[in-house]
Order: structure tokens, then sequence, then C-alpha cells
């Protein structure tokens, strides 16, 4: 009985799935760890890296305290600070670390979505 | 599970039961799926803010018995006078505000198969995907004589902010000078490997202006200052030398609060302030659910993309009861929960959730009134190895300073508003 349950939940979701992408006719796509994925995929994820962020920099990265604030920066901004920090050409005290643990497309991405924060 | 089929029927009817049935239809249609949060810490209350952010069509939950917040990150700082008991209190205040349904209880069952919460009160709550964050809960039966010396209020943990943090801060205060204040950690894994080492930094910056001749024993059951030790042994030597006995490998099995004396594997040591943290698990309700499933049926395995359990669908763990090789902390907690509300956003809408989310882990620990220091390390989710993988470049600073002491401040500002405001 549950396990029959269980399947039929299974069973609705698949259907969805399936009934989504069909409405929709073929899903744009994009690519992420090399790998071809719907564009939902991708802007789930660059939602979610972004929010990473908020802990140190403020939610949406809007600051009230000493590490500078991101929301509305300039989008070059963001991305050439990104770059200089990986490479050690800007001092930090974390930010090598961080930015060396994300890729330039990720860059990209992360500063669009604080360039767009009012 | 306390729940049984039977009972249910009985008390809830054929009614209730029937709708039930039909919630799989539900999310299919798209009408409001439901979503029931257990704990409002840095896990719970960010996971529910964030669904309801992402996605408003999703109704959320949160059960949480207590009326305020006590934040641990800090709880140090309270210990060593730099803080009091206010600082580190929060409101619960804004949540309600995101559309989220605050819930006064405890969540003391879970039947899975039903998919309904029991609480303490007796409500019975269903779910279409549940969310487990209550934390930590100690193993206090493997240190002899630790229950009644808690009862006695001589032995402490004030491993969970609150009322211990502040007998704690109080039996410091009520030490003669000469003292003897014992630390002990339990070995890997448990909540905020660098706490240990913070409080030890916080209350000899405390003894050093207060009580000068007194005395820090850590019985450490890690094998060496295991987090940011660089950093931590360089600030007792600059700040507080001679203060500090830092002895590893050394495992608390007893504890005598009538005569004082904390036993562990190697030596018998009197103190006159007892701080004992004791081993622990996920939160009960983890098993009761259960998904409090990894070898030694202590912590909750997970799937890292979406955080649901992988022996029970539909119940995600997150924060400090998940078995994985991130650090336990509240910044991983945080980062855990908008991974697991962005993954149910995709699940609820049909959608294929990130296989290949990201985490960044920072602690910072304060080693006196004016310095502190970072660790930061990013893992990425790689769904072949089904593990987080911390990528190269991170790492912890070598000493603290006043600039991170700085940005400590502003960490805690921000994850409090990141959560809770
Ligand atoms: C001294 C100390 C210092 C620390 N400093 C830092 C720091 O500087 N930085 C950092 O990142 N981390 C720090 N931490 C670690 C951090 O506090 C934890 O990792 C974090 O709180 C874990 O979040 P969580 O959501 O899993 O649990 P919690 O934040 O503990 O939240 C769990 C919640 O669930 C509730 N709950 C439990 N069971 C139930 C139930 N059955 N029903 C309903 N509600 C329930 C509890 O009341 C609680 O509110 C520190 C910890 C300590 C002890
Ligand atoms: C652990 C806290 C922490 C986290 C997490 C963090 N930062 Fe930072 N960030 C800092 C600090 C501190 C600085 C100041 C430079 C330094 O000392 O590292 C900074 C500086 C910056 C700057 C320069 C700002 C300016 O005004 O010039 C940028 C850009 C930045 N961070 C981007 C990010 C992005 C993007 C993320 C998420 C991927 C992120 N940070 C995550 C702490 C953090």
């Amino acid at each position: 009985m549950n396990m029959k349950r269980r399947e039929a939940v299974v069973a609705a979701i698949l259907w969805l799935a399936t009934g989504v992408a069909g409405a929709a006719g073929p899903a744009p796509t994009c690519l992420i760890s090399g790998k071809e994925k719907p564009a939902s995929v991708c802007a789930a994820h660059t939602k979610t890296i972004s929010a990473t962020c908020f802990i140190c920099h403020g939610p949406n990265g809007k600051s009230v305290a000493a590490i500078p604030g991101l929301a509305g920066q300039d989008k070059d901004y963001l991305v050439t600070a990104m770059r200089e920090f990986r490479d050690g050409k800007r001092e930090s005290t974390v930010m090598q670390k961080y930015a060396l643990g994300y890729t330039d497309s990720e860059y990209e991405a992360i500063a669009a979505f604080f360039a767009a924060i009012k | 599970m306390t729940l049984h089929r039977r009972d249910f029927l009985k008390i809830a009817g054929a009614g209730l039961a029937a709708s039930l049935l039909a919630k799989p239809a539900f999310s299919a249609t798209r009408s409001k799926p439901h979503v029931v949060v257990v704990g409002a810490g840095f896990g719970g209350a960010t996971c529910a803010k964030y669904l309801r952010l992402w996605d408003p069509n999703i109704q959320v939950t949160l059960i949480e018995p207590n009326d305020k917040f006590y934040s641990c990150p800090m709880s140090n700082w309270v210990i060593g006078g730099l803080r009091n008991m206010d600082d580190l209190t929060k409101s619960y205040e804004h949540l309600p505000g995101y559309g989220i349904k605050m819930v006064k209880d405890t969540a003391i069952g879970v039947d899975a198969d039903w998919r309904v919460v029991t609480t303490r009160r007796g409500k019975k709550i269903a779910y279409d995907r549940l969310v487990l964050a209550p934390g930590i809960e100690f193993m206090t039966d493997l240190v002899e004589g630790y229950a009644e010396g808690e009862a006695a209020g001589k032995v402490l943990h004030a491993w969970k902010a609150g009322p211990q943090t502040l007998a704690l801060r109080k039996q410091l205060e009520a030490m003669p000078d000469g003292g003897v204040f014992v630390i002990a950690s339990p070995p890997p894994p448990g909540r905020c490997v660098s706490g240990p080492y913070e409080r030890a930094s916080l209350v000899a910056h405390y003894f050093k202006q207060h009580k000068p001749r007194s005395k820090i024993i850590m019985l450490d059951g890690h094998i060496d200052v295991v987090s940011k030790g660089p950093m931590f042994k360089a600030a007792w030597k600059q700040f507080y030398p001679g203060m500090i006995e830092h002895r590893p490998n050394n495992q608390v099995v007893k504890v005598d609060h009538k005569t004082m004396v904390v036993t562990s594997e190697f030596e018998d040591v009197k103190a006159d302030v007892i701080n004992i943290v004791p081993k622990q698990r996920a939160g009960d309700i983890c098993a009761q659910a259960g998904v409090r499933a990894d070898s030694a049926g202590v912590w909750c395995p997970v799937n890292g993309a979406t955080f649901e359990s992988p022996t029970v669908p539909f119940v995600h763990v997150l924060g400090d009861s998940v078995a994985t090789n991130m650090p336990k902390s509240a910044h991983v907690s945080n980062n855990q929960a908008k991974i697991c509300a962005a993954a149910l956003v995709e699940l609820f809408n049909g959608r294929e959730p990130d296989p290949y989310p990201v985490i960044g882990s920072t602690s910072y620990s304060a080693t006196s009134d004016h310095t502190a220091g970072p660790i930061a390390v990013v893992m990425r989710h790689d769904p072949e190895k089904g593990t987080y993988v911390r990528q190269p470049g991170g790492g912890a600073s070598p000493e603290g300073d006043e600039i991170n002491f700085e940005y400590n401040k502003a960490w805690f500002e921000h994850i409090w508003a990141d959560t809770l405001g």
C-alpha cells in the first residue's frame, strides 16, 4: 500500500516533468560543469551561488557593516574584482580563497545578479 | 514513529486521510504545495524564508518551541565578557512577514508513509515535503556522572546558546583568582570544531584582566588544535602565556561534581569550573523520522543536491544533523538551507534541481577582545562521487588581527539578518 502510494507519487512527478517540457517545446539549455542541462538548472545555480555571498556581504548584498556591500555594483567592477582576488593582484583576507572556488562564468553570473539589485 | 496509521485514522477521520492521499495530485496540479520545517535555527529558519522568497506559491509551516533565538555564534563572546546575552538573543518577529506560518511547538513524531508530523501538543500536520533542522542533541550517557552534574548545575556544556551560556559566565565570574577552568571537547565530528579554542581564548582574555593567576586546562578529544591551530597557538603565546594548557587526545570519560574532578582516559583533573562538551548526534526528531541512518546511527545521510534522505522520500535534513564532510557551522547550515530551498522550488515546479551546488564554509574565531581570524573553504557538489569536494586554495589565516575582528562582527550581523531578518 505504501509502496504503491510512493510509486504513484513518482509517476505524478514524472508526468509533470514531461508535461512541462512537452508544452514548452524544445526547452532552452545551458552548459553547467561541462554538461548540457535545461536553462532552469543554470538559473537555479546562479541563484544559490549568489546567495552564498549574502552571509558576509548582507542579504541581497546589502551591507550594514564592515564587509562592503555588493548590491547595485557595476557588473564589470565585480567581475574584475573577483579575477584580481583570484590572481592575488588585489589583497584580501578571505576573498582570494572564495574566488579560487568559483569559475569565470560563475563570476559573470554572480556579478550580473548583484548588479541588477537596486 | 509515534503516530500509527490506525490511530491516525481514528483521530483524523476519513476526510483528512482522503486529502492526504490526494496530496501528490495537489503538487502535480500546482496548487499550493506544503513544506513543514522543523527547527528555526540557522538551517531551518533560512530554508523557510528562502522557500517563501523564491516561490510564494509554496506554503511553509515552521515548528519551533522557543520564543526567541539564542545564537551560538557570539556566545563565546558572552562567556568571555565581551558581550552580554541581549546581544545574541534574536527575535523571530520578522519571519511571519514572509508568509511563514510559525507553530510554537516541538515535533515529536513523523509518519513518513502518511507524511504527517506530530507535535508535543497533539497537532498533526500534513506535509508534501518535510525539512528537519533540529541541530544537535548530546550523548551525555557517554560521560559517567554528566547527567547528575548537569542536574546539580555544576557541569555545563554551553554548546547550545541560552541559559547555560549565562550560567557558565556567572560561574567564571564567581571563580576565585587562582582557580582552574576545565574545558573538555569531544572527538570529531561535532558542532563547531573551532568553538572550544575560541572559548579558551576569550576566557583567558577575561582571566588575564580579572583573575591573572587562574588556569585553563583543555582536555581535547582532537589530536591537536585542529581548527585554525597556528592562529590559536600564536595568540595563546602572545596574549596569555602560560595560562592555557592544551592536552590533545584526551577524551573525558567521567565527572564527579561533588569532588569537582574531571577524569579523562589518562588523568584526573581537579577543577573549579567545569565545562564539558559531550559527543553529539542529530536531533531526536531525525531518529523518529528514520533518517538518523549513518552507520553509527548518529547523523543523517542526504543527497547533496537536494538534502533529501536517500532512504526516506520527501524528508530533507539540514544543518548540524547532516552526515557530511562539511564543518558543522551556522555558515554551512545557512548555505545548505538555500540549496535545499532552491531544490524544493525546482521539484515542486517539475524541473530538475541543480546537480552541482556550491557551498562556502567560513567561520571566524576571536582570539582576544580585538583580534579574530577566519577560515574559508569552497566546496562543490560532485553528483558522481555523491559528495561535496573541497576546492583548492581554501584555508585558515595563520594569525588573528584587528581587521578580521571587524569582519567577524559584520559576519554576525549579516548572518542573523539573512536567517531571521
Ligand atoms: C560556542 C559556539 C560558537 C559557535 N560559533 C559559530 C560561528 O562563529 N560561526 C558558525 O558558522 N557557527 C558557529 N557555531 C555553530 C552553529 O551554532 C551551529 O552549527 C548551527 O547553530 C547549526 O544550525 P542548525 O540549524 O543545524 O541548528 P540550530 O541553530 O541549533 O537550530 C536548531 C533549532 O531546532 C529547534 N528544534 C530542535 N528540535 C526540535 C523539534 N523536535 N521540534 C521543533 N524544533 C526543534 C531548536 O530549538 C533550535 O532552535 C558555534 C557553535 C557553538 C556551540
Ligand atoms: C566569509 C565572508 C565572505 C564571503 C562568504 C564572501 N565575501 Fe566577498 N568580501 C569579504 C571581505 C572580508 C571582503 C574585503 C576583502 C577581503 O579582505 O577579503 C570582501 C570583498 C569583496 C569584493 C570587493 C568589494 C568592493 O567593494 O571592492 C567583492 C566583489 C566580493 N567580496 C565578492 C564576493 C562574492 C561574489 C561572494 C560570493 C561568491 C563573496 N564575496 C563572498 C568577505 C566575504
